[in-house]
């Protein structure tokens, strides 16, 4: 029950006599037990697959970004088409296009010559019922190659409404508990056993180390920016060796027991071994080197995958900038992230998105939230292409590079902490509410449209007592519980065993949660969820 | 029959009558011998002058003291799997020992407990310990410097005294109360300004009070920016933003130089401040009619400015609150009415015309109460909801239901709705227990979790206050709730800081250097740790360590990509600019990995380096310390005679003793020798004896390179992170 890691006066000077050797150096000289084990069950790491995370900060709006454009609960449907109900988001709604929206097809909107880069409304997305915020345009090149999955009515039992909750437990992997301040990926890669061995297994580009990768055993890396990664030494630089040697050696001094001594020394250790690591990568990619393939938008450029200027996006032209220029320093961290999966032996990378709690003033086919989306949309195009033609196998390898994976061995995989409420607010904007969306895009996945269809296992439920209002007339109702999406990744991707998969997401272990079945079964609030989506 | 020591264990000399040293003293984990040599292990204790080793033949003694024991590494290879991992660590080691078997015991000799308690006040209720102030509180003694710092309104401040800088600072954003002044104070003045107070203020637990409220009534200035009108220019509109964080700030400065200063003072003036009304989007709340009010603010001022997530409160309640919050509005109002919440927009023109459009109105941006936004009628929140028996008496099974019954019609007294609400969380027991468990995780250690009413999570048992062995932390928030609850008025401030101080466990090693520094802290208790002042006088120019403030806190508007800001690059502190409610996070796993460690030290190793030179605002990069400057020279001449200033370890000693005080001279052995050995190394690594140096504080001697290569070694280490 009491999984908390409260240390009290007397609990951490107990805990010092049971570490017994020279306390400072405690992380470094115990191998937790659970490295020692995972190294008799192998798996993960070891099968060349690695995972790169986005978490979307302040909860997405799934409704606007997975649009169900059948749904009577969401549009006065006409034909195959409809208007935006105006009693339900009449500012915010987006629009449909005179076209059939049962069809199967897949609107193509930035693929070929017949490319509609200024696409507006309501893209179709192939099932007949789900469609994209127009901003999603360039999920689509993903989903006409069957290597994309677009995951709709995620959540978990008894949802929280609390962002920081939520992404606590979206991070931990523990629903409902504020105890566990270990990540699903810190986890992952402990069970790895290379976290205490490799100098890096997890890392993330963003301001700090996100839950996901913390845990108190190990060290997993975060950097804000890349290419400042070094010390100086004083006086510099001809005092840097001395500093650095002085520096080194102190960091194996012996120590009172404190609280946070162990993340200190866990961190310094991980700190002199990336060092190195990271300054051989060109992170501020000093000669263009990675583009397209293709023109985007039939003008013939081939457009920057990771534009960090004006001038590198959309080809430096302002009309067809493919993310808004507040996405800059997003687009560097999914770049770094990115190199770093492809030249390092990290195994897991991700950064994060923010701005996404849009209470306020949310925008529909253009505005805040269709901005944000833009900023995912062209990312996993861009990493899709960028392991395509730069990684492992790819077909514009750099010259000099060792790329060390490709698109067929990478999961791309987004999260977000909840969706939000069906109908708007009157600040034009929605609050917080239930189940929300994913995407998880890589070679290996099996792309297409995932819980947004009435014929789902758990079928979609149109209309007004619909999915859309399914929790307290107010929430869309959740099928998918976004574990059954990560351990799926976890053990059948990255290689966990299911004892190790256990572990890592406490869930699984728990067969009334019926985590990793695949057939309707109810979850630990009765709701009835369809188990793991057959993503890979 | 091998050597084989048996091992014994004796108590301290001194037993405390407070909190520092009633532990089990360190047992011995650890004695081999091989041939002459023989190596004790153990854990160090907090706080240790000596260790001091016995022997005996027999275990029933007698114990004779043993000199022969000094410390040295030895070198820990651990097989995994097939992978080595190498560690040294340190043991204790006597190596002409070929005796027949002995037993071992190891004593120590604390350091005094007020030496300890000094050590702990200058670290948690100033923002670090300073040569001068070290030498301040060993002279008055801890007990009446706690006192001080518990009474500001008695301290005479000499900030602006110590920094020129705080007046030109402050008069600039003065003078920002109206929107058509010209002057340049924007955010990072106002940034700078906070710094400056925080390196220089006399009334140091103020200033940390301030940034913890400021901080848990979290607003975003860039949140303002984007909702003023895009028709001003940009400069106006980053004044205009700025103005509304400074002037909540002003506010709570006033409220808390109030002795009796409640929680619902400090509440009241978040709820006000325009700033606040703007970030949590009650600024375009409609209530009115059928309309539903913006969840935003009834949200966070359950779960993160009073109750606490889970804690007391359902999404029904939520919802209700909302309605009392939609009408709170923010206007430009002439000056005079800056405090009439209910005046009509200035029609005060800046160019005297008939135009009123908003960008030609002179005034200021108020909270405005507009009750045609507003949802009339009764509101039950909490309908029919008891304190949880958790809480125990005076609490346990009274009634929190509020009815807020203020008319149905369209008038000004339904701005009492959201007053009301407020009045009537601020004392209710969800209030002050999350609240202290605030500030003891500010003041003790991070070990309190968050409170909670729900069964089924872990925290719930953690505060259970009628079970009958409550841990300390427990036990301590039950104190500061009851210091709360009984005096009045209720929720009293500095009365609550007063219960924490005066706690055993704040007078405690579970408390002392248990913390981990946040940026601001970092870099602010740099500053402090090497700046004294030459003449005594505590004079502006007269230190021997020095800030501008910005070049802590940033020069530009809180751009992301600036390199400028060591705060924002040690983890994205923006001052007044944080994006996420939840505000920056006090506990320490959030801000230490390798990226901000980097980050860290290379902003200490820059502050060390000689202003000018490579690395400190030379030509490597422009991303350092810049105005944030060191002379450690200076400093070691201030405080040592000149008989010792060439002498390596007096010098090492001072440095290791006023950066680390409360360490304990035996735990701090080890930072001595290497400071020593780094004082006698050349740059190159040959020997270069610190004896036959020059002294000098000019820039680039070799004499200060060393020394500030030497200190610069002290504060990159893990220890600097702890407070």
């Amino acid at each position: 029950m009491n999984q908390l890691n409260i240390i009290t006066r007397r609990g951490f000077m107990d805990r010092s006599f049971k570490l017994g050797l020279g306390v400072a150096l405690s992380t470094l000289l115990d191998i937790p037990l659970v490295v020692r084990r995972a190294l008799a069950e192998n798996g993960i790491g070891l099968n060349g697959k690695k995972v790169l995370f986005i978490f979307l900060r302040g909860a997405n709006d799934s409704i606007n970004a997975v649009i169900p454009s059948r749904d009577s609960g969401l549009y006065s449907l006409s034909g195959n088409s409809g208007t935006v109900r105006t009693d339900v988001r009449p500012n915010i709604g987006i629009p449909l296009d005179a076209i059939d929206y049962s069809s199967s097809t897949i609107d193509s909107p930035v693929a070929g010559a017949g490319a509609t880069f200024a696409y507006s409304n309501a893209i179709r997305a192939g099932n007949g019922f789900a469609a994209l915020h127009p901003s999603l345009k360039f999920l689509c090149p993903g989903l006409l190659a069957n290597d994309l999955a677009v995951l709709h009515r995620v959540g978990y039992p008894n949802q929280s409404r609390s962002h920081f909750d939520s992404q606590r437990y979206w991070e931990n992997g523990s629903p409902n508990n504020n105890g566990v301040q270990e990540g699903i990926f810190y986890r992952a890669m402990v069970e790895s056993g290379l976290a205490a061995t490799a100098p890096l297994t997890g890392v993330s580009f963003q301001s700090a180390l996100p839950l996901l990768l913390r845990g108190s055993g190990v060290a997993m890396t975060n950097l804000a920016d890349p290419t400042r990664y070094d010390l100086l030494g004083v006086p510099y630089p001809t005092g840097e060796a001395k500093a650095d040697a002085a520096l080194a050696a102190a960091n194996n001094f012996t120590f009172p027991h404190k609280q946070q001594r162990d993340l200190l020394a866990s961190q310094y250790r991980n700190l002199s071994q990336t060092l190195d690591l990271f300054g051989g990568i060109d992170f501020v990619e000093q000669d263009a080197q990675l583009v397209d393939d293709a023109s985007t938008d039939g003008s013939g450029s081939a457009y920057r995958l990771f534009p960090t200027a004006n001038g590198t996006n959309g080809g430096g032209t302002a009309t067809k900038y493919v993310v808004d220029t507040g996405a800059y320093s997003f687009m560097k961290n999914v770049r770094a992230a990115a190199l770093v999966l492809n030249q390092t032996d990290a195994i897991v990378s991700g950064t994060e998105v923010g701005g996404w709690d849009t209470h306020n003033n949310q925008g529909s086919t253009s505005g805040t939230h269709a901005n944000l989306l833009s900023r995912v949309g062209w990312a996993m195009y861009a990493l899709r292409k960028y392991f395509l033609r730069y990684g492992k196998g790819g077909t514009n390898v750099i010259p000099g590079t060792n790329p060390k994976v490709g698109w067929n061995d990478v999961i791309v995989v987004t999260m977000s902490e909840f969706g939000r409420t069906t109908k708007q607010n009157d600040s034009l904007g929605t609050d917080h509410a239930e189940a929300g969306c994913m995407f998880v895009a890589g070679g290996s996945v099996n792309g297409g449209i995932y819980g947004c269809s009435p014929s789902d296992a758990v079928p979609w439920l149109t209309g007004d007592t619909g999915s859309l209002y399914g929790v307290q007339s107010r929430y869309l109702k959740r099928a998918y519980d976004y574990r059954s999406v990560l351990g799926k990744i976890i053990r059948d991707h990255l290689g966990a065993t299911p004892g190790q998969l256990g572990r890592i997401i406490p869930g699984y272990a728990n067969p009334a949660e019926n985590l990793g079945v695949t057939s309707p079964a109810a979850a630990l609030d009765g709701t009835q969820i369809m188990g793991e989506p057959a993503i890979i | 029959m091998p050597l084989l020591a048996g091992i014994a264990l004796l108590a301290p000399t001194v037993l405390h009558a407070d909190g520092y040293g009633s532990e089990t003293p360190p047992a011995i984990t650890n004695l081999s011998v091989l041939g002459n040599q023989k190596s004790i292990r153990f854990p160090l204790y907090p706080g240790v002058e000596a260790y001091t080793f016995l022997s005996a033949s027999n275990g029933a003694g007698p114990f004779a003291v043993d000199t022969n024991f000094f410390i040295a590494p030895y070198t820990n290879v651990l097989a995994l799997g097939s992978n080595a991992v190498t560690n040294v660590s340190y043991e204790w080691r006597a190596t002409n020992n070929s005796g027949s078997s002995r037993f071992y015991q190891v004593q120590l000799t604390p350091e005094a407990s007020s030496n300890l308690l000094a050590a702990q006040v200058l670290n948690r209720l100033t923002y670090g310990p300073t040569p001068d102030e070290l030498d301040r509180i060993h002279s008055i003694g801890p007990e009446a410097y706690i006192a001080e710092q518990l009474a500001p309104w008695s301290i005479a401040e000499n900030a602006e005294a110590a920094d020129t800088g705080i007046a030109t600072y402050g008069a600039l954003m003065a003078a920002l109360d109206e929107v058509v002044d010209t002057n340049d104070a924007r955010l990072p003045e106002f940034r700078g300004w906070h710094v400056l107070r925080a390196v220089n203020a006399s009334r140091q637990l103020l200033e940390i009070m301030l940034q913890f409220f400021e901080n848990h009534f979290v607003t975003e200035y860039g949140k303002s920016y984007n909702w003023l009108n895009n028709n001003y220019t940009n400069i106006l509109r980053q004044r205009i933003a700025a103005r509304m964080e400074y002037a909540e700030n002003q506010r709570w400065r006033a409220a808390l130089l109030n002795p009796q200063c409640t929680f619902y003072d400090l509440l009241r003036i978040s709820a006000e401040s325009p700033a606040m009304i703007i970030y949590l989007d009650t600024v375009t709340s409609r209530g009115d009619g059928t309309r539903i009010a913006n969840e935003n603010y009834a949200r966070e001022l359950l779960e993160l400015f009073c109750f606490g997530v889970d804690n007391g409160y359902t999404q029904s309640d939520i919802t209700e609150m909302s309605k009392a919050w939609s009408g709170w509005r923010v206007r430009i109002v002439h000056p005079t009415n800056a405090f009439d919440i209910f005046a009509p927009e200035s029609r005060t023109t800046l160019d005297g015309s008939a135009n009123y459009n908003t960008t030609n109105l002179y005034g200021v941006y108020a909270f405005n109460y507009q009750s045609n936004f507003h949802r009339n009628g009764i509101k039950t929140i909490f309908p029919s909801k008891t304190v949880p028996a958790r809480f125990g008496p005076p609490w346990a099974g009274t009634s929190y239901q509020l009815v807020l019954n203020n008319g149905n019609a369209d008038s000004t007294n339904t701005v009492a709705d959201g007053y009301q609400v407020i009045q009537h969380m601020a004392n209710q027991p969800f209030t002050s227990e999350y609240i202290s468990v605030k500030l003891c995780r500010l003041l003790v250690h991070d070990g309190f979790p968050n409170p909670t009413t729900s069964t089924n999570l872990a925290e719930y048992a953690f505060y259970n206050y009628p079970q009958p062995s409550l841990s300390p932390e427990a036990q301590l928030v039950h104190d500061c709730m009851m210091a709360w609850e009984t005096n009045s008025p209720k929720g009293q401030i500095w009365k609550v800081l007063k219960t924490i101080t005066d706690s055993e466990l704040f007078r405690s090693h579970a408390a002392q250097g248990q913390k981990i520094k946040t940026p601001l802290e970092y870099t602010v208790s740099a500053v402090r740790a090497l700046r004294a002042s030459t003449n005594g006088t505590g004079l502006n120019g007269s230190f021997t360590a020095d800030t501008d403030g910005i070049a802590i806190s940033g020069s530009s508007l809180g751009n992301p990509d600036d390199a400028n800001n060591p705060l924002l690059r040690m983890g994205q502190m923006l001052l007044f600019d944080r994006d996420a409610p939840d505000g920056y996070p006090e506990d320490g796993a959030p801000w230490i990995n390798a990226g901000t460690l980097g980050e860290r030290i290379r902003w200490i190793q820059s502050y060390c380096i000689a202003n000018g030179l490579l690395g400190h605002t030379g030509n490597v990069s422009t991303n350092d310390a810049q105005n944030t400057v060191s002379n450690p020279v200076r400093l070691l001449q201030t405080k040592l005679p000149a008989s010792s200033w060439t002498n390596a370890t007096a010098v090492a000693n001072y440095f290791a003793i006023t950066i680390y005080p409360g360490e304990g001279a035996a735990n701090l052995q080890l930072y001595r020798d290497a400071a020593v050995n780094f004082l006698n190394t050349s740059d190159t690594g040959t020997s270069s004896p610190f004896a036959s140096l020059t002294v000098s504080s000019t820039a680039n001697s070799t004499y200060d390179n060393r020394v500030r290569g030497m200190v610069a070694v002290l504060m990159s280490m893990q220890r600097f992170h702890e407070q």
